[in-house]
Parts: structure tokens; C-alpha cells; sequence
């Protein structure tokens, strides 16, 4: 079967950077066709070149057998590719259907015929979610519903080729679920798809095809239907990776290190109780929309609880801003690296060291030599891969960056960590790395809270579960003896 | 965990003197102001004078100080339209304590400088505590500053102001203006507190990434009060010095400072956006703006066509920065 669209030994380079080294791909109509990879395998740079953002250094793209080059976005949506980019960017004080159509209005003579419009934004955003109101501003939806938003505006472009950049990252349950039912559905129609996900389960059961990048190489295909997920990590990391469910051996732990008594916060989450005890890692599961980041938040003094007490060391607290819970010694690392973790504008030392300054000054100022004698030695600690802790942390992955942030912390010494989605975007290995270091930290008397949307994830980590679901807790389970099926049953019930 | 070296790749941290200098964020501004000397020195003779130094250095050192508090605030991602304004009120109240209260003079200048420090918190309270857009609340209480000024002098200026205060604004230690003394040496001590502090530090988070700020425990209303604060207080501070040197409060102290303050920031290299610009930028940014004065009446040059030619400066150092990001 001939291919729809194809690129053929296609590199690019940013200075003395490979990001991509002679890669050949093709896609055919009615499939779906994954692209796996570690993060800076060159897979964001792939898709980037196939929608006309980048023009590859080499190497050429072919649109049903004829040569064709993209300089421009525009191009690239006039053979009819679109990408669905994994940040959401749409315009928040605009309406949902006016998101969608964005740019591409239904026009009478140059005057927007509003009507008509509405129209095909609504039929475009029923094509993936139904319950969205198309009039609604986009300021109002929370993450998923934007994300699906986004979605929408890809499928209004009426593209035969559709580029998916981790679409189901910001997703629940549910709504994967809707996603899913529309690539099978835009594929059965004889549309073709790229997909980039971490999520290697639904990459086994949505793709025909998968190709795996490695370093900027495509190093292989493999058959969904005769491959495992050992495999793909296999071939994406190069090397054997350990990732299959081995949940902790169960210790019972008596001392207790923060206990939140009847927490509530109206439109949040409601008689919030639990506790924490040291050396634990209390994994929180649940639906985005549970509270579990509210809850965390809260915990943070980020907002205040309506009602409802913590204690922390048997003492009760009163914790109105983050600087009085760091001053107790437990943290929240949010979920939203980029936007709430980092400063980007500053050097991986500071981004480290900046809670510690209060510690690491005197009289005449910082006293810098310290800071950059610490720093270096947690650096070493946490294996950051970095050029020197003088660069922009924004030149640092996802999951190098997450160590800084990590390493932040302990430097400052604190007692509880409350990790919000910790591996997010972050690359397979990093995201094992940064998992036993947890653990190891753990034996020597941290306390952690671990928020994650993903089941297995929970399950691998923690001691004990608690699951909550709209903002209630629905139950706590022992991670030895819950399965994602029991996580699930109490999340939805 | 195995003792494995962290540092693997290179440093993307140029080490030459030179790549330092380009990703300077002020490498433009002081580019532009050798080149405009050196043009200026071959062009007029008295550019380089013993007497045409002090002068220009004198004229940067009170839009300077404004600027420089300007920097501060542009730095945690706000901006104060009100500087001018501020100057101007609190050369009048600090004219009013001279002659009116008898205050010592030696008094005057720190007590109108905690004048001005007032009318920065009172700006702070609308943009750190109740959060509205400090674009639209300085724009507002300048009119306020600029209006009482002009309620209490009815447009008048109070004079004179006596020979033991001229000296702030007209003397000299070692040949060097007062004023330019008071420049560079807040210049020095923001310089320290911007760059050796962890307040200073703070300043470049908050503006850096306000959310990420209050997530690691910083009170990111104190850093916003006290650098509106800083900003009032250096406003007052160049205001009455000003006033100093001429002998007179005018009721028109401080017009068009707070647009020289912010151009003299910008072509520095300090960021609109917040988080990115250094103190010694400022500097550089305010001796280019008045030698570029400073030339076009030595050239000669139309008064008219003043204004055009600093318009285009501005345009040419925002185009340098944008090459030097690439």
C-alpha cells in the first residue's frame, strides 16, 4: 500500500546538536502509527518538521509519492496535517467554540457568519467530548477539558493526517477514553495518525505500528500486537530496564509524623483524614477532579482549609502561607513544573539553593562558596546530568530538572515532601531513578505524600493508598495487596 | 548510590571574556555609549572637558537615581509610572520642611526620602496586597502625587532654600558633584543587595516566576512592598537633590523623569516582562540618554530633534538585545 505521507532520511541539527539523524517514516491511510522514545530522542523534533515548524537539515518529506516542502505552519495544514501540540495554547477569555475555529471562521464576504461558525465548532468538539459547553470561556475549564478543547481545534482543520503530542497527559480515565474511541473512529475512516505518548499501555492497544527513537535515530518498528511493554522500554532506553509492578514489602510504621484531622475547603474536597507516618510514602490515587492537588495545596498553606486541623509531630499547626509549612519542614512540589516548579530565568545553583539562602548568608551577603560547594555535591548525589550548575535550569530534561527541584528541598532539610505528578513528561529512566531515590530517602526518615494520575505508578511506589474521589476519601489500601483494578473500583465508585 | 561524576556534558556558560560580554544583558547600551563618546570626543573638543564631564554626569546621576528604583520594580515584573510624580511632591515636602519646619538640612534628605518611601508602600498596598494591575494604580496615583503638588504650591516654587542646602545638590567633594556621589554609590549598594542577598535574590524569583516564588516560601507582598517602597524613597532622593540644585522647589520637578527612568532601565537591558536586568545596565542606560543630550547641545543639534533621536536609540538597543537572545 503506498504511503500518504513519508520522510525519507531526514535530519536536523541545531548547531553542533543532532536531534535527529537520518530518520525514514512513513504513515499509510487508516492507521495509527506510534512514535516512542525517550525524552530528546527527537520525537517533538520529528513531528515539529512534518507540521512545518522546522525545516529538516536534510533529508526529504513526500505527500502521496510527491516531494514536498513545508516553510511554513500553513504548508504543512494545506496537505493536511495537523498537530495537536501537548501544551495547551488557546485563548483563555475567548469562548470554546470560538477557540476551535480560531483563525479559520466561516466567512460571507469577509464578515464572520457567527451562526454557521458556532455550528461546525460545536460539531467538532462533539467529535471528541459532548459534555464541554461550546460557550462557555476556556478560562473556565479545568486541564482535561482544555486539552480536549485543543484537540477539537486539530480535528476542525479537517487534516487526513493528525499529529498527536501526549495527548491523554492531562487526560482522566474517562476522557482517554473518549479519545480513544475518536482516533479509532478517524482511523476507520481512513484517516492516519501519529501518536507520541509515554503511556505504553495505550500505545499497545490504539497503534498498528510503532516506531521507537533512540538519540535521534530510529533504531526500529515493532508489531503491537506481538510486542510488550519490557520491549519498548527495552529498545527505548538501549538497555534492560526494570518496570514491571513490584510493589514494597509492607512495614508497619508507628510513629507519626502529620495528621490532617476533618480538612475542608468548600468546592474542593470535604473531611479530609489521614495520617502520615515516618518513612512512609502515602501514595494519594484518584480522577483529576478529586482534589488530590487542592489537597496538597492546602496542606501547603497555598490556600486556606475552611475547616479542620493538621498536626505535624503530634502538635497542631496553623500553616497561612507556604513559608510556615517549609518552616515546619514539609514541602509541595506542584504538578506544573514549568510554570510553578522553576524559575526559569535563573541558573540551576539558584534554582537549587534559593530556599537555603536564609542559612547560607551573612552579614556581607551570600556566602557563595558554600552554596556552590553544596550544590555541587547535590548534584553528585541526584547523578543531574548537567554542564555546569551555572546554565539556565531550562537547559536541564524534564527529569533533570525535577532532581534540582528535589535536591532544593533537601538541601533545606525537610521532613515531608508532598510531590505532585513527580514524573510527569519525564522519560522513563529518569522517572525510575527519580522513584528509587524516593525510596531511599524514605529509609532514612523523609515522609512523603506522592499524588500520581497513574495507577501503576501508585502502586509501584507507595506503602499505602489513599484514594479519593471528588473530593472525598474513598478508602486507604495497602499497596502489597491493592491492583489497579481495586485502586479504580474505589476511585469511580 | 554509586559515586558517579555529575558533570558529564559541556558548560553552555561561555567561558571567554568575550562570549561573557555578548550575553550580557547590558553589552548593547555600554557598546552604544563608547561608541557615541568616542564619536563625540573626535567631533567636539569639549566633550572630554574637565567641565563637560561633571555636567553630564551630574544631569545622569538624578534621572539615574530614579531609574534605578525603577529597575528594582521592573525587576519583580511591575512597573511605577508614579516615580516622577513622587520626586516631584517630595522635593516640595521637603522643600516645606526646610523653610517652614526649620528642619536641619542634614534631616531633610533622609526624612523626604522616608516621604517617598511612604508613597511607594502606599502604591504597594493596591498592587502586592489587594493585586490590581500596578500599571493602572501608579498611573493613577502619579496624577494624585502630581495633583497634591500642585494644591500645595498653588504652581509656585518654594525659594530660596538657603545656602547650607545647596550643597547636596551643587557641591563637590574631590571635584566629583554630590549628586553623582549619591548615584554611584546607591548604584554600589543595589549592586550588593541585587546581586550578594538573598532579598536581592528574591526579587529576581518573584519577577522571575511569581508562582514558583510563593511555592518555595518566599512573601512575595514583602519583596513587592519593599521594592515599591525602594522606588518611592530613590524618587524622593533624586527629587530633592534636584530641588538642591536649584535653589528652588519647582512645582514641575520630576515631569518626564518617569519615562527617562524606565528608557534608561530598557536600554539597559532590564526585561518588561520582570526577572531579567542588572543595576549597572541602569547606569550604563542612564549616562547614554544624557550624553546623548549632552551631545546634541554640544553638536548644535535642534532641541526638536532631540526627542527623535532618543526614540531611535531606544528602538536600536531593543533591536541589539533581540540579536543578542538569538
Amino acid at each position: 500500500m503506498v504511503a500518504v505521507f513519508e520522510a525519507r532520511h531526514v535530519s536536523k541539527n541545531f548547531g553542533p546538536v543532532q536531534a535527529l539523524n537520518d530518520v525514514s517514516i512513513s504513515i499509510r491511510t487508516s492507521e495509527v502509527h506510534a512514535i516512542i522514545g525517550e525524552n530528546g530522542a527527537g520525537k517533538s523534533t520529528l513531528m515539529n518538521i512534518f507540521c512545518g515548524k522546522l525545516k529538516p537539515s536534510f533529508g526529504e518529506l513526500f505527500r502521496n509519492g510527491q516531494p514536498v516542502e513545508f516553510h511554513t505552519p500553513t504548508d504543512s495544514q494545506n496537505a493536511g496535517i495537523t498537530i495537536a501540540p501537548q501544551e495547551v495554547n488557546l485563548v483563555p477569555r475567548l469562548t470554546v467554540a470560538e477557540n476551535i475555529l480560531l483563525g479559520a471562521h466561516l466567512c460571507v464576504s469577509g464578515v464572520i457568519d457567527w451562526s454557521a461558525t458556532r455550528q461546525k465548532a460545536v460539531k467538532c468538539l462533539h467529535e471528541i467530548d459532548d459534555t464541554i459547553d461550546p460557550d462557555i470561556k476556556v478560562d473556565r475549564l479545568n486541564k482535561a477539558q482544555q486539552q480536549l478543547v485543543q484537540i477539537a481545534r486539530a480535528v476542525a482543520t479537517s487534516a487526513r493526517i493528525l499529529i498527536f503530542d501526549e495527548p491523554t497527559a492531562a487526560l482522566t480515565n474517562r476522557e482517554t477514553e473518549k479519545l480513544y474511541s475518536f482516533v479509532r473512529r478517524f482511523r476507520d475512516e481512513g484517516g492516519s495518525v501519529f501518536y507520541i505518548s509515554h503511556r505504553l499501555d495505550e500505545i499497545l492497544s490504539l497503534s498498528d505500528r510503532i516506531t521507537v527513537l533512540q538519540d535521534g535515530k530510529s533504531i526500529g518498528q515493532l508489531e503491537p500486537k506481538a510486542t510488550t511493554k519490557e520491549e519498548m522500554i527495552n529498545m527505548m532506553a538501549g538497555r534492560k530496564v526494570q518496570g514491571t509492578h513490584k510493589p514494597r514489602p509492607y512495614v508497619e510504621r508507628r510513629e507519626i509524623v502529620l495528621r490532617a484531622q476533618g480538612l475542608t475547603r468548600a468546592g474542593e474536597f470535604s473531611d479530609i483524614s489521614f495520617e502520615l507516618h515516618k518513612g512512609e510514602i502515602l501514595g494519594i490515587a484518584g480522577l483529576i477532579g478529586a482534589g488530590r492537588t487542592e489537597l496538597g495545596r492546602c496542606l501547603f498553606g497555598v490556600t486556606q482549609a475552611d475547616t479542620g486541623k493538621i498536626d505535624m509531630f503530634g502538635e497542631t499547626v496553623s500553616i497561612r502561607h507556604p513559608s510556615d509549612a517549609i518552616a515546619k519542614g514539609f514541602v509541595y512540589l506542584p504538578e506544573e513544573r514549568k510554570a510553578e516548579g522553576i524559575f526559569p530565568l535563573l541558573s540551576i545553583t539558584e534554582n537549587m539553593a534559593l530556599p537555603s539562602y536564609s542559612r547560607l548568608r551573612s552579614l556581607f551577603g551570600l556566602r557563595f562558596g558554600e552554596i556552590a560547594t553544596e550544590v555541587a555535591d547535590y548534584a553528585n548525589k541526584l547523578r543531574i546530568k548537567l554542564g555546569s550548575v551555572n546554565d539556565p535550569i531550562t537547559s536541564l530534561s524534564g527529569g533533570n530538572q525535577q532532581k534540582v527541584i528535589l535536591a532544593r528541598w533537601l538541601m533545606l532539610g525537610v521532613k515531608v515532601l508532598i510531590l505532585d505528578e513527580p514524573t510527569r513528561g519525564i522519560d522513563v529512566n529518569a522517572k525510575f531513578e527519580i522513584q528509587s531515590m524516593l525510596k531511599g530517602l524514605c529509609e532514612k526518615g523523609l515522609s512523603i505524600i506522592y499524588i500520581s494520575s497513574e495507577l501503576l505508578e501508585v502502586l509501584e511506589v507507595s506503602d499505602r493508598i489513599l484514594v479519593m474521589h471528588e473530593g472525598r476519601i474513598k478508602g486507604v489500601q495497602r499497596a502489597d495487596q491493592a491492583t489497579q483494578e481495586s485502586l479504580l473500583q474505589q476511585a469511580m465508585s | 548510590m554509586p559515586n558517579q561524576r555529575a558533570v558529564i556534558s559541556t558548560p553552555l556558560t561561555p567561558t571567554s571574556r568575550l562570549g561573557r560580554f555578548r550575553q550580557w544583558e547590558a553589552s548593547g547600551v555600554v557598546f552604544a555609549l563608547v561608541v557615541l563618546c568616542v564619536l563625540l570626543s573626535v567631533a567636539t573638543p569639549n566633550f572630554f572637558s574637565l567641565t563637560n564631564v561633571p555636567i553630564v554626569l551630574r544631569n545622569a546621576s538624578f534621572v539615574g537615581l530614579v531609574a534605578l528604583g525603577q529597575t528594582l520594580v521592573l525587576l519583580v515584573g511591575g512597573i511605577d509610572l508614579s516615580v516622577g510624580a513622587i520626586a516631584g511632591l517630595s522635593a516640595i515636602i521637603g522643600a516645606l520642611m526646610l523653610t517652614v519646619l526649620g528642619i536641619h538640612p542634614y534631616a531633610v534628605i533622609p526624612l523626604t526620602c522616608l516621604f517617598g518611601l511612604g508613597l511607594g508602600f502606599a502604591n504597594a498596598v493596591f498592587v502586592a496586597k489587594l493585586r490590581l494591575n500596578p500599571f493602572i494604580v501608579t498611573l493613577a496615583s502619579g496624577e494624585i502625587f502630581a495633583g497634591a503638588n500642585l494644591v500645595i504650591t498653588q504652581g509656585y516654587p518654594i525659594r530660596p532654600l538657603g545656602s547650607n542646602f545647596r550643597f547636596f545638590g551643587q557641591g563637590e567633594v574631590f571635584g566629583i558633584p554630590a549628586p553623582v556621589i549619591v548615584f554611584f554609590g546607591a548604584g554600589i549598594i543595589l549592586w550588593w543587595m541585587l546581586t550578594k542577598t538573598r532579598f536581592g535574590r528574591n526579587i529576581y524569583a518573584v519577577g522571575g516566576n511569581r508562582d514558583a516564588a510563593l511555592l518555595v516560601g518566599i512573601r512575595v507582598w514583602r519583596v513587592e512592598f519593599a521594592v515599591y517602597g525602594l522606588a518611592g524613597a530613590f524618587a524622593a532622593l533624586s527629587g530633592i537633590l534636584y530641588a538642591s540644585r536649584m535653589d528652588a522647589a519647582q512645582p514641575s520637578v520630576g515631569e518626564g523623569w518617569m519615562l527617562s527612568a524606565i528608557t534608561a532601565a530598557i536600554i539597559g537591558g532590564t526585561s518588561l516582562r520582570g526577572g531579567e536586568g542588572t543595576i549597572l545596565g541602569t547606569i550604563f542606560g542612564a549616562l547614554l540618554l544624557t550624553v546623548l543630550q549632552n551631545g546634541t547641545v554640544l553638536l548644535n543639534v535642534s532641541g526638536y530633534w532631540q526627542r527623535l533621536i532618543v526614540g531611535s536609540v531606544v528602538l536600536v538597543a531593543i533591536l541589539v538585545d533581540l540579536l543578542r537572545r538569538k
